[in-house]
């Protein structure tokens, strides 16, 4: 029995290392405030999501599949929940009432896990009639699929054959053991045997008998080395299903706690009235940026209230140049970008009116960092090498973001840095976004008109006010860093 | 044919003498012997360890199979082999004790069980030693004739039916199926009626769940039974239901009370006579040191031995250190070894490798040295230095002359006489003439002999005595070589050299007293 509401046909390894660079995405993109608001608290869906959102996934069929799956979720918010703190609910409830499963003794070992089993078959009963009660409201092949293994495995047919089971294992009328005889006619290879439902005591009543004296202590203590010997099996055999079953609840709590964090994310981003959008996938070899009402998901959560969105139409392109003002909001674009593509790349919805995009062979990020604390190298050396070790790892249609990058020398020295490393990777097929202050840099592709580059500018009015908005617009020499010493220093023109 | 693999046949079986021989202890050999026995004392080999033979042929009948035995793989499936079979004997006898009462606790399935597991067991080791022994090259007549009374026993009509009957039995055994119901404290019993195995169906049912691999519950529980009157109450039960097999079994054990074969089993305790002295061995020649096989001699023309040690010594000095190697020669008329030289030289050490390596020869044994020819003695007779005897009010002098008269009456010319340090508790001029007469005697008697004394006087007395000494080494006249050499006796005890190195001479000691 399978659940498979992240791919379709294999588990969800919640546990998968994420590739080359997680570490700088998380921090460059501000993912922890985006993890936070989806976890809330709960330690295995911040895992789930860490997971999801880390390792793109790289086929338009699976993230078709996910989006299908996260479309029922968001119809059927109750239902997902309530199937999501089922599973809860059973481990807390092992954690709280079977703490006492003790393997040490095999016949304490024999009854806690009957006990336990117990309890599990009531919340597969309850889980079934989750099924039941939502299978109609359901559309997803993930869901429906699910569903209906539920009703087909879980069938009323199966919840009384386990009953009989349970209540043949209360050893009402005695254990029955099987053996055979070893070398010196001692019995060996006991095996539990299960009682015949007709004639059970006809036949043995008759049967010929030994009794064990009221005052034989090692008479009775024989006995009882008898019945562990057969229930040595047993018991391994309920422990081991009781395991099974935790096991299925722990894989349905890890299909699930993805999902219930995107709803977390869904809910508060409704409270704030922001868009969200289920992306379009480009079709295979076709490259397209395209998209409206694009915000930071992270600034919005921090600030808690609405952040300004931006709009692009930009197909076939390779290159994409972001100049302009200060604080101009360049940083907070670039971030979008960033988070959209991730959010796209493992199914779940975008901080959008509407975007389509194609898909990523990797997103890899390079922004501007702090000193150097420890001061092993200058600025550059640490860029440049943090440049090379991306180098090691990116492959061709990936994502590049740099964020004023190698600005940390002179502006022609910086210029040629950066125009020789974008140009090699722009030759190797991978998507560029620079936000920089390098004029020279800049200019350069400016001036040699290229079909597939689009210079953009943080939008600046004619008073000074930055409106946060990223238009199409050629590099302008000046940063506008005026205004802001205007500001602090208060000196009117 | 074969009889017995110690004794070539029934006439040259030595009645074998439980008790140890006087010249034991005096020559360390029941150091050795309880060395040789350590562990081995359930065979009682202590008689055949004790008896000399009196016969070239049978020495030569044991030498040979003690050489066969040096086989690393012979020797080992030999030894599984004879544990094997003594082992169940002493099980088989006990078991018949009790199925022999019929009120006994222990006349019942179990025990009966054991009775015919180890008649499985005996029938393999049979059949397994057959084709082990087909496949060796034996040269001893002991082993070959061993391997064809086997070979032949292995096909009589008597083992054959055992063979077929216990494996019968076994096979009808293990179709024996049954069902135990067991409520409260009543057990009872029905043939296994093809119910199904419960632990296998619950894992069924919940298998679906599977995810992966999961633990393993399971106890390591022991298949021993608890109780045995238990177990042989529930065996009793299973009987009625399997009338015909147990019925048989019941008949096995009656027909076939003692199964073992008598000369088998002799062989299994008798063999250890040589897998105890070879392992015995073994810790020596690991170490380098050599063993022989003696030739016996019935006649005094060519006596010698070569690059030998006293065994008893060598045990305790191994392997830190190792025992210095000696020989002697006697050529007739040579008769009588005289050792002299200094004190603590390893003298007496060489008279007791005299005597050892006789006896060991004369039971069969291989005995340190590279090479040696042997005399075939009818006795030992030794005269050691006695412990003043309070109790018989005799001084040292008349407990030697005592002995001394003793064996001088009871020694014969195929005799061999050891004599070490006597006549110490008198003066030299009384030594001497003591010493002079009893040279005498001996050379009457005719015996071999080898005198340890301090007297270098008889040392030169005639041509039947070999004087031979005990060296010091030349740059340091204190230390021992532990050499014994064939010398003129020079006179001297080099005990002055002794007192020399202490400061103790009359000089050295006048110039520390005058201080």
């Amino acid at each position: 029995m399978k659940a498979h509401l992240m791919f379709k046909d294999k588990d969800f390894d919640i546990e998968q290392e994420p590739p080359f660079g997680k570490d700088m995405l998380v921090s460059d993109l501000e993912l922890n405030t985006v993890f936070s608001a989806m976890a809330r608290e709960d330690k295995v869906i911040m895992e789930a999501v860490q997971t999801a959102l880390l390792c793109s996934l790289k086929n338009s069929d699976e993230i078709r599949y996910r989006q299908s799956v996260l479309k029922d979720c968001i119809k059927n918010q109750a239902a997902v929940r309530k199937l999501y703190a089922l599973t809860i609910e059973t481990f807390e409830r092992k954690r709280k009432e079977h703490w006492w499963y003790s393997t040490q003794y095999l016949s304490s070992l024999f009854s806690s896990a009957v006990s336990l089993l117990q309890m599990l078959i009531g919340m597969l009963k309850k889980l079934r009639g989750i099924a039941d009660e939502s299978i109609q409201s359901f559309e997803s092949s993930g869901f429906v699929t699910l569903f209906s293994m539920l009703q087909k495995e879980l069938d009323d047919d199966y919840f009384s054959l386990v009953n009989q089971h349970l209540n043949e294992l209360k050893f009402r009328e005695g254990t029955l053991i099987s053996a055979r005889l070893g070398h010196y006619n001692q019995g060996v290879a006991y095996v539990l045997r299960r009682k015949q439902k007709k004639c059970f005591w006809r036949r043995w009543a008759f049967a010929p008998s030994f009794i064990i004296a009221s005052r034989d202590d090692r008479g009775a203590a024989d006995l009882s080395a008898r019945r562990d010997r057969a229930i040595n099996e047993g018991a391994n055999a309920v422990a081991q299903s009781a395991d099974h079953v935790l096991d299925f609840f722990n894989a349905l709590r890890n299909e699930l706690a993805f999902y219930v964090g995107c709803l977390n994310l869904y809910n508060q981003l409704q409270q704030t009235n922001l868009p969200t959008c289920i992306p379009e996938i480009a079709a295979a070899g076709e490259s397209c940026r395209e998209f409206k009402g694009l915000y930071d998901i992270s600034l919005t959560l921090m600030l808690k209230k609405p952040v300004i969105g931006n709009s692009l139409l930009a197909d076939n392109q390779s290159l994409f140049i972001i100049t302009g003002a200060n604080q101009g909001g360049k940083t907070t674009f670039l971030r979008s970008i960033g988070q959209s593509q991730l959010m796209m790349q493992c199914g779940m919805f975008v901080p959008a009116d509407s975007l389509k995009a194609h898909i990523s062979n990797g997103i890899y990020t390079h922004f501007i960092k702090e000193e150097d604390a420890q001061m092993k190298s200058g600025k550059l050396d640490e860029e440049l090498e943090r440049m090379s070790r991306i180098a090691d790892h990116i492959k061709k249609g990936a994502l590049m973001l740099f964020n004023e990058s190698f600005s940390s020398t002179n502006e022609r020295e910086g210029s040629e840095i950066s125009r020789q490393i974008v140009s090699a990777l722009k030759d190797h097929g991978i998507e560029v976004f620079y936000v920089t202050h390098l004029f020279e840099f800049a200019n350069g592709y400016f001036g040699q008109h290229l079909s597939d580059v689009t210079f953009l500018r943080a939008e600046r009015l004619k008073n000074g006010t930055r409106t946060f908005r990223i238009m199409p617009g050629k590099p302008l020499e000046s940063g506008f860093g005026e205004d802001l010493y205007q500001k602090i220093f208060g000196i009117r023109e | 044919m074969f009889y017995s693999i110690l004794f070539p046949d029934m006439k040259r079986q030595t009645a074998p003498s439980p008790e140890m021989p006087e010249y034991f202890k005096d020559l360390n050999l029941d150091q050795i012997t309880s060395s040789i026995l350590k562990g081995k004392s359930e065979y009682a080999l202590e008689q055949f360890f004790y008896t000399p033979l009196k016969d070239t042929d049978a020495i030569v009948y044991r030498q040979d199979v003690m050489r066969d035995m040096k086989a690393p793989e012979l020797q080992k499936q030999i030894k599984l082999f004879a544990k094997t079979i003594f082992d169940t004997e002493k099980r088989v006898i006990d078991t018949l004790d009790h199925l022999s009462d019929p009120e006994s606790y222990h006349n019942n399935y179990l025990v009966k069980g054991h009775l015919l597991h180890d008649a499985q067991q005996y029938c393999h080791a049979i059949k397994a030693m057959v084709d082990e022994l087909k496949q060796d090259s034996l040269e001893s007549a002991g082993l070959s004739n061993f391997a064809e009374y086997l070979h032949d026993y292995a096909l009589s009509d008597a083992f054959i039916s055992l063979s077929s009957y216990v494996e019968r039995l076994k096979s009808n055994l293990a179709t024996v199926k049954y069902c135990m119901l067991i409520n409260s404290g009543t057990i009872r019993v029905r043939k296994y009626e093809g119910q199904q195995d419960h632990s296998r169906e619950i894992l069924q049912v919940f298998d679906k769940f599977k995810q992966s691999a999961t633990k393993d519950y399971r106890h390591k529980l022991s298949e021993e039974p608890r109780a045995e009157h238990v177990e042989a109450a529930v065996l009793n039960l299973v009987a009625t239901w399997y009338k015909d097999i147990f019925d048989d079994l019941d008949r096995f054990c009656t027909q076939y009370q003692n199964f073992i074969d008598d000369r088998i089993s002799l062989f299994s305790r008798e063999v250890q006579f040589y897998i105890a002295y070879l392992e015995y061995i073994q810790r020596f020649q690991e170490i380098g040191l050599n063993f022989c096989y003696p030739e016996m001699c019935t006649s005094k023309e060519h006596i010698k031995s070569t690059d030998s040690f006293d065994l008893a010594l060598a045990g305790s000095l191994i392997p830190q250190q190792i025992p210095v190697a000696n020989s002697f020669a006697l050529t007739h008329p040579e008769q009588i070894i005289v050792v002299t030289g200094p004190n603590q030289g390893g003298k007496t050490t060489f008279a007791r490798m005299f005597g050892q390596l006789h006896h060991l020869g004369s039971i069969g044994c291989a005995v340190p040295g590279t090479e040696a020819s042997l005399f075939l003695f009818d006795n030992i007779f030794t005269i050691f230095e006695q412990e003043e005897d309070v109790k018989t009010l005799s001084g040292k002098l008349q407990s030697d002359l005592i002995r001394l008269h003793e064996v001088v009456n009871k020694a014969t010319s195929q005799s061999l006489i050891i004599i070490n340090e006597i006549f110490s508790s008198t003066t030299l001029h009384d030594a001497v003439w003591l010493g002079r007469k009893m040279m005498q005697a001996i050379l009457v008697i005719g015996a071999l002999a080898v005198c340890v004394t301090f007297l270098d006087e008889l040392a030169s007395y005639s041509p039947e005595i070999v004087s031979m000494m005990s060296t010091v080494q030349e740059d340091d006249p204190v230390k021992r070589t532990y050499k014994i050499v064939r010398r003129e006796a020079d006179g001297l005890a080099f005990a002055v050299h002794i007192a020399q190195k202490y400061g103790l001479t009359f000089d050295a000691l006048g110039r520390r007293l005058q201080r």
